[in-house]
């Protein structure tokens, strides 16, 4: 009985220490902030949305001729818009799942151990004596520990690693498209704001006074409100690009994930993709 | 199709210069500097690995429509010149008459870019299919990693088991060795199928 009782305890360490990889106890943290501003960065789903809505604001400016083709348009940019939005909820899993997978403390375990140790001293009428229960706790303490970190750490490795070549190539596309975005507004707004430099100089009669101040004060919230815009494309760009560069230079230091420097620099790229988010946010 | 738009400007043309001067150096705005503003930079950057195709037929099409966007903007400054010229006295009606028609033509030139655009952002999606599905699938295959991670408590409920089991054995009863032994089993077992195959040495 005693034997079988050694054997088991034998296998169950031999589980717990096959888990166990030469990498140490590490703290992912910066990858795991990285990984969340990346999720949550925004400005390209709503970049998207606004594309696919240009000729709902567009619509009421256009002569009937440019308006035929803004029609055909409008069908062009609503039949692919699914797929743009696809693109970004991938991303934002994965980014999302990284995060959870660098996830710092989530799965350490030593409080729940420690209380198992602590209920078990309560009711030591067993025999157990109290060092034998500190050993346990100590020694599965630092197993589980390890067990996680190391596997932890592996993941994502191989994530990041496995996934890089994907994630640069869809966040080209999303920052590519983006730019598409700001060059059809680009043209929608000299639309809608053209009409009203060749219009209100012809309205200088005094019959066309109310209409042409009326027109005045839309032109200017128009123009405000395309300044407004112009400076999310901006930002959205930015951030994509941060969120490409600094996926990218994870994977190239990879092996010093670690390392001092790595993490100065992920916290780096984490922080500017805040305020980033906060820029787009703020307005 | 493109072209046919501004070559036929529809303006009577009578005291204005005609506005197709629309061979005028296309593109020359923002494509010039890509480097510095992020908003006019090349619509494909990266290019990585086997789209090389698809890369280079947007960007033609960028360009085309660049072109068109450029026209339309010169065409919008030479309308703007025109009417400047008046310095804010009354422009005739007729003028006003062509100056509109030209305006009209800018915006055409500007839905005709637009709709190069479209055509280019379609293409930008074409080929993405597969890094989408295999990012899916990697993410998928973390995600079971994560549930695996957790259930690393299995690992505590061992250690719980085995607690259990050296007390039973200290105090020398025989019923609770047997059921700390049964837990340890179950334990054993699940952590088996749920330990994280270690991917050899290398990691």
């Amino acid at each position: 009985m005693l034997r079988r009782i050694a054997l088991e305890l034998l296998l169950v360490v031999g589980v717990l220490l096959g888990g166990c990889a030469s990498h140490g106890p590490v703290s992912l943290q910066e990858v795991r902030e990285f990984a969340d501003a990346s999720a949550k960065l925004g400005g390209y789903a709503e970049l998207s949305r606004r594309y696919r809505d240009t000729y709902e604001r567009e619509q009421p400016y256009l002569s009937p001729q440019a308006d035929r083709i803004a029609r055909e348009n409008d069908v062009r940019r609503k039949a692919v818009y699914d797929d743009f939005v696809a693109i970004q909820k991938t991303l934002v899993l994965y980014m999302q799942t990284l995060s959870l997978l660098a996830g710092d403390g989530r799965y350490d375990l030593s409080a729940r151990i420690d209380d198992l140790g602590n209920g078990l001293k309560a009711n030591t009428g067993s025999g157990l004596q109290q060092r034998h229960v500190a050993a346990y706790t100590g020694m599965t303490r630092l197993l589980t520990r390890v067990i996680a970190s190391s596997y932890q750490n592996r993941s994502v490795e191989t994530m990041v690693r496995d996934g890089d070549a994907d994630v640069q190539v869809l966040l080209d596309a999303m920052i590519s498209l983006t730019r598409l975005y700001y060059k059809t507004n680009e043209n929608e707004k000299k639309t809608v704001l053209g009409i009203f430099d060749v219009e209100i100089p012809f309205s200088n009669r005094n019959s066309d006074r109310v209409l042409a101040t009326l027109a005045k004060v839309h032109y200017l919230n128009k123009s405000t409100e395309y300044k407004l815009i112009d400076r999310r494309y901006e930002l959205a760009l930015q951030g994509l690009t941060k969120v490409a560069l600094g996926h990218q230079k994870m994977r190239e230091n990879m092996d010093k994930l670690t390392g001092d420097e790595t993490r100065r620099m992920l916290a780096n790229y984490g922080r500017d993709l805040r305020t980033i988010r906060d820029g787009l946010n703020g307005d | 199709m493109e072209k046919s738009s501004q070559d036929q400007p529809t303006s009577q043309g009578q005291q204005l210069p005609t506005p197709v001067d629309a061979a005028a150096p296309p593109v020359a705005l923002s494509a010039s500097d890509p480097a510095h503003d992020i908003l006019a930079g090349q619509t494909s950057t990266a290019a990585p690995g086997s789209q090389d195709k698809g890369l280079s037929r947007t960007q033609h099409v960028v360009e085309l429509a660049d072109s068109l966007s450029t026209i339309a903007d010169q065409l919008h400054e030479r309308i703007m010149r025109e009417i400047r010229g008046y310095a804010g006295g009354s422009v005739p009606d007729q003028v006003q008459a062509t100056l509109r028609k030209l305006f009209d033509d800018e915006t055409v030139l500007r839905q005709r870019a637009n709709a190069l655009y479209a055509d280019a952002a379609s293409y930008v999606i074409q080929g993405l299919d597969q890094p989408q599905s295999r990012l899916v699938a990697l993410t998928t295959d973390a995600a079971h990693k994560i549930r695996r991670i957790g259930v690393i408590g299995e690992v505590t409920g061992l250690v719980g088991g085995l607690l259990l089991l050296a007390g039973a054995v200290a105090s020398g009863k025989p019923t609770p060795v047997v059921l700390a032994l049964e837990k340890i089993h179950l334990h054993a077992k699940t952590l088996d199928a749920l330990t994280p195959t270690p991917p050899g040495p290398t990691a």
